[in-house]
């Protein structure tokens, strides 16, 4: 739409939420997002993502710190829904207005021509829910529709609270596709989310924020360089556990016949195997899990404020309360 | 601004409230119209004048609806979606103050029409010559449409004020139809009354007074800027105190 793509770099430099003059929500973080690729913005329920993004987008003030987007604070931005779009978790509607006339309020103030509320509409599939009240709409329905509300401006930078909750999986499917379409083009995209498995498949780059502070950002392969896991059946498995083991890499058994090798890949473990003479079953790298990754960055098994309970389930990751 | 002003109107459009308020005040404005005349109290240009003047009973509604235009918004939070598009606090409350200024205008509008289509053809077969320019009744028909203009940012500022739907609706009600009422008939409070808006509303219009009232009213003049203050100081204490408020 625009000559030259703008500038969508999403900066947040030492930002910090006090809460009730005690509740650190956001604790001094820092990070960059960067256009042209999609950010999972993951972390525990309570863990500050919702009020660091309602920081970015000047609707809460930081207690200290700031946000930039494209170099410039929210509401600095001259007409802001042609820039950045944004929805959000509890984002809500009038419930008497209908869809379409809701984005029609957005179309005039951005100065957009009215026409666009349709196509957006038609982009997120609610084509022929777009004259119903929103009263009547289901939670999929509503994200749907904040979704629409943030395309509206066509903006280069979409800042979206929780996109997927609410939707079925192939709405799920249907939002991957669309964020890695919209990154394609060059746009930034900044996603939260609490189900880290749901950011897994579509984000190029994780923040990871717990209790408001941040535990590691960068691209999902810098993070996980050393954490590859190979799965290794085996009828010879002592035999093999101690080959790696001469190669200096570590084995672990995992059930009968099958060890778990860290830091090594399937093309390094099936040629020490092949030139050790042992029999191998099956050889594969086991999927990467953003889940384990935070545990072993964070060292807990819940975020927000409690510790595990003993034998605890550390992969569970209930929603825990507080200050979102 | 013109961008603003459109998108509240197309807001309060889009939902019902504006239209069944706008019943009630054309309902209650019949009613002041044909009272009056069904009791024969309506026989010179003077009475006329406070007929019209009653369609001021109107800010009530007037009043309800600016302060539903910002709690409303607080209540579904649609407020996000506002800031969101206009940033600035200022920006929005300017827009809504315009917006529910022209709003109170045409109420007035609407509202005086359904009384002049009752009071025209009744005094003529009343047998009444009414001569329009004179005995107060353009003094009436305008004050009405000064004063719903200025209620609609009173209800404004009152909602941003008190932020809370459930708080600001029924508190206003009962301050301006029962409350003000009180404070005008007891001795010693009732010099307070010419401030309140209540009392402006009366300096405003040609409303002649029932007995055991003998509060001293403010002249017109006097009671204009008593209302521009309840309508202005409301509107811009809450864009600078409650709006700029987190919005979570």
């Amino acid at each position: 739409m625009t000559s030259s793509p703008p500038d969508g770099r999403i900066v947040v430099h030492e930002l910090t939420k006090v809460f009730h003059g005690n509740v650190r929500a956001v604790d001094r973080l820092s990070f960059t997002v960067e256009p042209g690729s999609v950010t999972g913005f993951l972390g525990p329920n309570g863990a500050g993502k919702t009020t660091t993004l309602r920081m970015v987008l000047g609707l809460v003030h930081p207690t200290g710190g700031g946000a930039t987007i494209g170099g410039r604070q929210y509401r600095q931005i001259p007409n802001p829904l042609t820039v950045v779009g944004a929805s959000l978790e509890s984002s809500s509607f009038h419930p008497a207005r209908t869809a379409r006339n809701h984005l029609r309020v957005q179309c005039i103030v951005a100065g957009l021509p009215e026409r666009r509320a349709d196509e957006v509409l038609d982009m997120v599939g609610l084509h022929d829910a777009a004259r119903r009240k929103v009263r009547g709409y289901s939670l999929g329905m509503r994200q749907r529709l904040g979704l629409a509300a943030a395309l509206l401006g066509d903006p280069w930078v979409l800042i979206l609270d929780e996109p997927a909750n609410g939707l079925d999986p192939d709405g799920i499917r249907w939002l991957r596709g669309l964020f890695r379409h919209l990154a394609g083009e060059g746009r930034t995209v900044l996603v939260s989310s609490h189900q880290l498995g749901e950011v897994q498949e579509v984000a190029d780059r994780v923040v990871i924020l717990d209790r408001g502070r941040l535990v590691s950002s960068g691209s999902i392969a810098e993070l996980t360089a050393g954490t590859e896991v190979v799965r290794v059946r085996s009828p010879h498995t002592d035999r093999l556990a101690q080959v790696l083991t001469q190669a200096g890499i570590p084995a672990v058994a995992d059930g009968p016949g099958v060890l778990q090798v860290r830091g090594s890949t399937p093309a390094h473990v099936g040629h020490l195997a092949f030139t050790a003479g042992v029999e191998l079953h099956e050889l594969a790298a086991q999927g990467f899990d953003l889940e384990d990754l935070f545990f072993s960055l964070t060292g807990s098994a819940y975020g927000g404020q409690h510790a595990a309970p003993p034998g605890a389930d550390p992969r569970a990751f209930p929603p825990v309360g507080g200050a979102a | 601004m013109i961008r603003l002003v459109r998108a509240e109107f197309l807001k309060v459009r889009t939902t019902q409230t504006w239209f069944w308020l706008l019943l009630a005040a054309m309902a209650v404005s019949a009613l002041f119209v044909i009272g009056p005349f069904a009791a024969g109290d309506v026989r010179t240009g003077s009475d006329l004048a406070q007929v019209f003047s009653a369609a001021s009973t109107a800010y009530i509604v007037v009043f309800v609806l600016g302060a539903l235009g910002v709690t409303g918004e607080i209540r579904h939070q649609t407020i996000t979606a506002t800031v969101l598009a206009t940033p600035s606090r200022w920006a929005v409350v300017t827009g809504k103050m315009i917006t529910y200024a022209v709003l109170g205008v045409a109420y007035a509008l609407a509202c005086l029409i359904v009384q002049l289509a009752i009071a025209v053809p009744w005094a003529a077969a009343d047998g009444m010559s009414v001569r329009w320019g004179q005995d107060d009744i353009p003094r009436a028909l305008g004050g009405v449409f000064l004063v719903l203009a200025l209620f609609g940012i009173v209800g404004l500022g009152i909602g941003a004020l008190l932020r809370n739907q459930m708080v600001a609706v029924p508190v206003g009600i009962i301050f301006l139809l029962v409350l003000q009422g009180i404070i005008a008939v007891i001795p010693k409070v009732k010099v307070v009354y010419p401030y309140l808006p209540g009392g402006a509303v009366d300096s405003i219009l040609p409303i002649r007074t029932g007995r055991g009232f003998d509060v001293h009213l403010l002249p017109f003049a006097g009671g204009v800027i008593v209302l521009l203050l309840w309508a202005f100081v409301p509107a811009v204490l809450g864009a600078a105190v409650t709006l700029n408020r987190d919005i979570t």
